[in-house]
């Protein structure tokens, strides 16, 4: 019985729909003649399978041939590998095997199923994806999966830089490279506040919206006491929790945190005094001096995403301490504050300034180990601490079994200067192969560190390890 | 003056405004005599007292505050030293003496008594590296005169009278192990005056300026493009050859005067008498220059035709491929070093690589190649982070920090005060922490002129 006989069978197209996969799952899987989409991370029919509720009406052109996927597992292991969990420290050797996108198990004694797709990471670190609490020009700004340009040098860059998730305007999203599947993590996970002394009105302005809402929900927990005895009681207006209102109730609720640009103690007091006031989970951004003030901080369970590298030179009109410090991220976690770490630039930059900014990630966390914060916690800031405060650390920034397969696979110390990515896996697939791409492959190519110059094919385009018919002879090096 | 006679209508015009700087400068020059004079009574004997420009009376103020103490007598016990030397020489568990502000010996602590009436430094797991030299600085004085587009070329401008010791930058540079600066105009103008080469602490000037002129800045394309409509390289090119055939002409008089080959003394110039120091090979052009085709232009006619020490800044982009040129300029005996930066890579969009320019000019064997910041386009203290980026786009680490330390030394003409970890030198080094390229190490103290002017451990900066 054909799909298209199911769908004439039954009246409804939802029931149509639903048939139409239930006949696939159980009938054997047909010979395609192109590979077959992967199946989602956590079950439901693959993307691209028409929505059950977008079934085509009963008079469409006929699509009998139109090929329903089966529900089918796929496999993906990494071994051989020094496996760095960042939640449950390090296992040499250890296989991590994935099953649809997930981590299903890792350890030594795994045994991976024939046809698993095994990616051996034998002489190399096996690290989490490394996670950016923001950053820009990786995906696009309003609606990652709609308008981010998946094949863009900016994502190569990004994941070559070990990246697989990061804050894309409101939305965690990842760099699913080639794919716009599962980019979206979680959308709108932190409401961003203006609450600077330096906007006074914004201020005012923020805590009436507030204290509003605090009465509002009074109301309503009374409403709700109250309608348990009386069929009388008036539910309390909330046609007007629109806009910020709305995301400010969000906050009051515990469904997002609050992100606050603060650099300088004053507005990191005036952070801290929000977040006791109204029992809110706030994320100051840049707390340069934060050093200054960390028991504050962790006493009001405020978090903060720094930039260790940041210079601001002390202000000599305070006699406080003032300015940035080298050991910032060092104190803060000392005193218990959660922090991210993040460069001074957001995004990858190809001018030739390098170092500062997301294509070299991992050194700013280099820098926090400079003043003094112990590797693995720098390790954390750049991976679990950073999902964390985006409220995605259920799915990524740790190699743990549920959590999504997202690996930055490198070729030495994550936090050394000369360590290459080798491998960037997102949701068990490779979004980079520094071998295959051709903006790293002549730099150490397995680790060489005098290896010759790259040749200069023509056409350039191809690379060195191109399958195709076969590149001209390489022309005389120029100037060499 | 000779190229002034072939030259068309719109050169003659550029002829005559240079003129006119020239009578400005002669009344600044004549005031400054005095500051001059009054300077020498003081016993500062400065190479080039006469044609400094504006503000040497705030000068002579300054220098005359100076330290009196004498250098402390220091004994370093390290975990390694890194002497930088032409051996190659690395020595494991080491003691470094430190006394008048000179190394006294270096050695394995097994063999090197710390004598009497020396203060031991236990840093047994630490290493001691030269100083490093940047350069490329624009930090060193202050910023708002970098760059002062007053012509297309001013060459009578100096740096020395913006050198401003003790200020923020110089803090952090310290803290970061950078010793020697070379401050440099902007490359704003194909000429825009003398560099001057600064240490990194001292409270006055005459403290941190170690030589004034250290260099003199040239500018090619990019930049001074920008000055007006219609500056290609092609003029500039003829701008910055008929200024310095110029200055050499002015130079080649005074010679023959002073040889006593002809009793007609030259009359004075104050725009080119700073140059007879750059002929004489005292000191060298720093040139802004970058892109294969202008560095070429740069090796040419800089280094091979007049014969000038060359530092080649920048030399970015596909600049690696003069490589053999430059090769060939060495064997040939000319002078050309290429400190390399600030940007560490190029992206060839056509191949869709990325080169790092430090490595493919090593890869190509240019055996004189350092590192800058271009501070504040790289802050200071991130001179050896530079390196370790030139290394993570293929260079070796060894190379990168000869490339911070002996390199840029020997490019100043600073190879016997500085460079190097060895007796006889100035003590002048970072007792760093680890590999100083990597970014977790740190440094823990710096020393420069035998004293010990960052600490870590009174307050850490960087």
């Amino acid at each position: 019985m054909s799909v298209r006989q199911q769908r004439l069978l039954s009246g409804s197209p939802w029931v149509s729909g639903v048939a139409a996969v239930c006949v696939a799952l159980l009938t054997a899987a047909p010979a395609f003649s192109q590979p077959p989409p992967r199946p989602r991370p956590g079950g439901g029919p693959p993307r691209s399978a028409p929505p059950a509720s977008n079934a085509p009406a009963e008079n469409e052109p006929k699509k009998d041939d139109e090929p329903v996927e089966p529900e089918k597992e796929f496999f993906f292991a990494v071994k051989g590998g020094i496996v760095h969990t960042v939640s449950g420290g390090d296992l040499p050797g250890a296989t991590i095997l994935c099953r649809n996108g997930r981590i299903q198990a890792i350890g030594t004694g795994v045994e991976i199923p024939k046809d698993a797709e095994v990616l051996d990471a034998t002489g190399h670190h096996v690290y989490p994806g490394l996670v950016a609490f923001r950053a820009t020009g990786f995906h696009s700004g309003s609606d990652p999966s709609d308008g981010t340009d998946v094949y863009s040098l900016n994502m190569a860059l990004a994941l070559a830089a070990g990246i697989t998730t990061c804050m894309s305007g409101d939305t965690v999203a990842k760099l699913t490279f080639g794919s716009v599947e599962d980019m979206i993590v979680r959308k709108e996970p932190l409401v961003n506040l203006n609450y600077s002394t330096r906007s006074p009105d914004a201020r005012r302005r923020l805590r009436e919206s507030l204290d509003k809402l605090v009465d509002h929900l009074r109301k309503v927990e009374a409403y709700e006491r109250e309608s348990a005895t009386n069929k009388n009681a008036v539910k309390p207006d909330d046609k007007w929790i629109r806009g910020e209102a709305e995301k400010h109730l969000k906050l009051l609720k515990g469904e997002a945190s609050a992100e606050i640009s603060a650099d300088r103690a004053h507005d990191l007091y005036q952070a801290c005094e929000l977040a006791d006031r109204y029992g809110i989970r706030i994320v100051v951004r840049g707390a340069y001096e934060g050093w200054t003030m960390a028991p504050r901080l962790a006493r009001s369970g405020v978090s903060a995403v720094v930039t260790p590298r940041a210079r601001v030179d002390l202000d000599e009109r305070y006699v406080r301490p003032t300015g940035s410090s080298i050991e910032n991220a060092a104190i803060l976690h000392n005193y218990g504050v959660r922090t991210a770490i993040l460069p001074p630039g957001l995004s990858v930059s190809t001018w030739g300034v390098v170092g500062e900014d997301l294509t070299h990630f991992n050194m700013e966390a280099a820098f926090a180990v400079r003043g003094g914060l112990p590797q693995e916690e720098a390790i954390r800031g750049i991976t679990i601490d950073a999902a964390r405060l985006l409220g995605v650390d259920h799915r990524v920034g740790s190699i743990e079994v549920g959590k999504d397969a997202d690996f930055c696979i490198t070729d030495g110390d994550l936090l050394h200067y000369m360590t290459l990515v080798r491998w960037t896996v997102v949701n068990a697939r490779v979004a980079y192969d520094k071998q295959k791409d051709t903006l790293f492959d002549h730099i150490r190519p397995e680790g060489d560190r005098n290896a010759p110059p790259p040749n200069d094919y023509w056409p350039r385009r191809l690379g060195s390890d191109w399958e195709g018919p076969p590149l001209p002879e390489s022309r005389p090096q120029t100037g060499r | 003056m000779r190229r002034q006679q072939v030259v068309g209508n719109r050169q003659q015009a550029t002829g005559n405004r240079q003129q006119v700087i020239g009578s400005r400068q002669q009344a600044t020059g004549s005031r400054q005599q005095a500051a001059g004079g009054e300077q020498q009574a003081r016993g500062k004997t400065r190479r080039r007292a006469t044609a400094a420009a504006l503000g040497v009376g705030v000068l002579a103020l300054l220098t005359g505050v100076s330290r009196a103490e004498e250098p402390p007598k220091l004994a370093f016990v390290v975990g390694k030293v890194l002497v930088m030397d032409k051996a190659d020489t690395v020595i494991n568990n080491a003691v470094v003496l430190v006394s008048g502000g000179r190394i006294e010996r270096v050695g394995k602590a097994s063999e090197v008594a710390i004598p009497q009436g020396y203060r031991r430094i236990d840093m047994p797991r630490h290493w001691i590296v030269p100083g490093f030299v940047d350069c490329h600085n624009h930090t060193a004085g202050s910023l708002s005169d970098l760059n002062d587009m007053v012509y297309l070329s001013n060459p009578g401008l100096d740096t020395l009278n913006t050198v401003q010791p003790e200020s923020d930058d110089m803090w952090m540079a310290r803290a970061g192990g950078v010793t020697t600066v070379l401050l440099i105009p902007g490359s704003g103008t194909n000429i825009s005056g003398f560099g001057t080469i600064s240490k990194t602490a001292g409270q006055s000037v005459s403290d941190v300026v170690v030589r004034s002129p250290g260099s003199i800045k040239v500018a090619q394309a990019g930049n001074p493009e920008r000055y007006w409509w219609g500056v290609g390289r092609m003029f500039m090119n003829f701008n910055t050859r008929q200024t310095l055939e110029k200055a050499q002409a002015y130079h080649e008089a005074w010679a023959a005067f002073e040889r006593g080959e002809t009793t007609e003394k030259p009359a004075f110039d104050p725009i080119f008498d700073g140059f007879r120091g750059l002929f004489r090979k005292e000191f060298v052009a720093s040139v802004h220059t970058q892109i294969y085709q202008v560095v070429m232009t740069t090796v040419d006619m800089l280094a091979r035709k007049m014969d000038l020490r060359t530092v080649l800044d920048h030399s970015e982009f596909d600049g690696w491929k003069v490589a053999p040129l430059i090769r060939e300029a060495l064997a040939a005996g000319r002078s050309i070093y290429t400190i390399q930066g600030p940007r560490a890579y190029h992206l060839d969009g056509t191949q869709r690589k990325i080169h790092g320019n430090a490595a493919r000019w090593w890869q190509a064997g240019n055996p004189l190649l350092g590192i800058n910041t271009d501070a504040p386009v790289v802050a200071q203290e991130q001179l050896p982070f530079q390196a370790a980026m030139g290394c993570y786009y293929g260079w070796v680490p060894y190379e990168g920090i000869k490339g911070l330390t002996r390199i840029p030394a020997e490019a100043l003409l600073l190879d016997d005060q500085i460079g190097t970890i060895e007796a006889g030198k100035q003590a002048e080094f970072g007792v760093w922490t680890g590999d100083p390229l990597d970014t977790r190490s740190a440094c823990e103290m710096t020393v420069i002129g035998g004293r010990i002017v960052y600490d870590a451990g009174v307050r850490r900066r960087w």
